[in-house]
């Protein structure tokens, strides 16, 4: 399985990575996923999350996911994109692309996966409420 | 044996720094390492049910012994995503 795995502190160029995807003759199924931060957290308006990590184990625990993603699914290529620092409202604080032969493991998989990151990958969010 | 503590999210606020470091006995575990730290950051105490524990980059639990120079981080549940 290919895999990219980036956090990073700038906006995440969602048609930029549409673009990049690596052509496959074998792939039937390209399924992506954005998460996007709400313009309310705990009944507050917000402008924005500030997203922390513990990178070093955040990379580390990630991989192992994405090594358990690559034992139970024929995937063919996994990309996951997630954003440190503020990010405002309406922006992508997580992308993730799974391309495999059939959207049956490809729907699984991102699931899955999804699920997993948020008991396992040391990432915290803090709202920012809006000035006024 | 000397022990590294970092502390993440909002454990830095609740003991008022980011990391710390702390001289135990051959044999301790992270519970022994735990307790001196509930003394010496009480309010650190009443996360206690709701604290994750790595060592390195690993979860561990609180029997885990500890080894020289191990660097241990503390932190609430993750939220990512």
């Amino acid at each position: 399985m290919k895999r990219q795995l980036v956090l990073t502190r700038s906006p995440i160029d969602e048609a930029a990575l549409l673009l990049a995807r690596p052509a496959s003759p074998t792939a039937g199924a390209a399924l992506t996923f954005a998460g996007i931060v709400r313009a309310e957290e705990d009944s507050k308006v917000i402008e924005a999350i500030d997203y922390e990590a513990y990178q070093e184990m955040a990379v580390h625990q990630f991989h192992k996911l994405l090594d358990a993603v690559e034992a139970q699914w024929p995937i063919e290529s996994l990309r996951l994109i997630h954003r440190l620092g503020a990010v405002k409202v309406n922006e992508t604080s997580l992308w993730i692309e799974v391309v495999s032969g059939h959207r049956k493991e490809a729907f699984a998989a991102a699931q899955w996966l999804i699920d997993e990151m948020k008991k396992t990958v040391p990432i915290w969010k803090r709202p920012l409420p809006t000035a006024s | 044996m000397n022990i590294s503590v970092t502390f993440h999210s909002y454990f830095k606020g609740l003991t008022g720094i980011e990391q710390t470091r702390v001289e135990l006995s051959e044999g301790a575990t992270l519970a022994d390492l735990l307790d001196l730290l509930y003394q010496q950051h009480p309010r650190l105490a009443d996360m206690e049910r709701s604290t994750l524990i790595a060592v390195g980059v690993e979860y561990q639990n609180r029997d885990y012994p500890l080894q020289p120079g191990d660097r241990v981080a503390l932190f609430p549940p993750v939220q990512g995503g």
